[in-house]
């Protein structure tokens, strides 16, 4: 991919995360009181609530890609060169793929798994 | 960490020179001697790489919803666990930070995103002493500044909510 798209995702994912990041703190103090927030049972109703999981699935997606990919641009301007941006751009990748699959294997697990008390 | 030529000829002015210009990282972070824009570059990656860590934690300790990384589903004791640990004086001490930084970092970027399409930019024009960048107007300082404030507001507003 052009470095001129990947800047492109990167502003893309910038707007996107601000209008779900906001959401997610409403959701997390004001809307809904913090204490209750972070209750057991209301949590598991966020997550099982298609809604709010598909809103929470976007917001792991949005902030680790624009995460991994600002570290990407600082690690570009740290050093140059073929083979340090060659490994720093799949590094990258790789990390997203695995942290984007460690929170949706939570996401995935608390939407449909067993209660265990 | 500092790439310099280093070995011989280290002494002479040239190299010294050109050691003084490899800094590396570090010399490109400092803005000290720098106008508020250069600033704002230090704190948006500062920002960006203190919300990522945040991110790894927080993405790791919501994982205790289903009983950590071999749980297999939604766990109660799991759960206040972590609370436990989070929930307190330091985890929302963070929190709060965690608010200020995001915010900070979420209306610079917005300023950012506006400079990147040209959107907030003056016209340019020939440079003239003392060749300040005219392209950088009143206008991205304001917002520079509207992002500190806002930040340092809503950090206030998070630290009554979740600490009041």
């Amino acid at each position: 991919m052009r470095e001129s798209r990947i800047m492109l995702v990167q502003y893309v994912t910038a707007a996107a995360a601000i209008v779900l990041v906001t959401i997610h703190l409403l959701m997390q103090g004001v809307l809904v009181p913090y204490s209750l927030a972070i209750d057991f049972p209301h949590v598991l109703s966020v997550y099982r609530t298609w809604v709010d999981a598909a809103l929470l699935e976007s917001l792991l997606v949005v902030v680790v890609v624009h995460g991994f990919n600002g570290l990407r641009t600082i690690l570009h301007e740290w050093r140059q060169g073929v083979a340090w941006s060659r490994w720093v751009d799949r590094g990258t990748i790789a990390v997203i793929v695995v942290v984007v699959a460690y929170g949706t294997r939570t996401l995935i697990l608390a939407a449909t798994g067993t209660v265990v008390l | 960490m500092t790439q310099n030529a280093g070995g011989e000829g280290a002494d002479s002015p040239s190299t010294e020179k050109q050691v003084k210009n490899q800094r590396g990282v570090l010399a490109s972070l400092n803005p000290s001697g720098y106008r508020l824009e250069r600033w704002a570059y230090t704190f948006q990656r500062v920002t960006g790489l203190a919300i990522l860590v945040y991110v790894l934690g927080h993405i790791g300790d919501t994982s205790f919803f289903v009983g950590g990384p071999f749980g297999s589903g939604p766990n109660t004791s799991s759960w206040s666990g972590d609370i436990a640990i989070t929930a307190n004086l330091v985890g929302n001490l963070i929190l709060v930070l965690v608010v200020l930084v995001v915010v900070f970092h979420g209306i610079n970027g917005i300023r950012l995103i506006l400079s990147e399409f040209g959107l907030i930019f003056k016209k340019p024009s020939r440079p003239e002493y003392p060749y300040r960048a005219k392209s950088q107007g009143a206008l991205q300082r304001h917002i520079i500044w509207l992002a500190i404030v806002a930040a340092i507001l809503a950090a206030l507003w998070a630290g009554s909510i979740i600490m009041g």
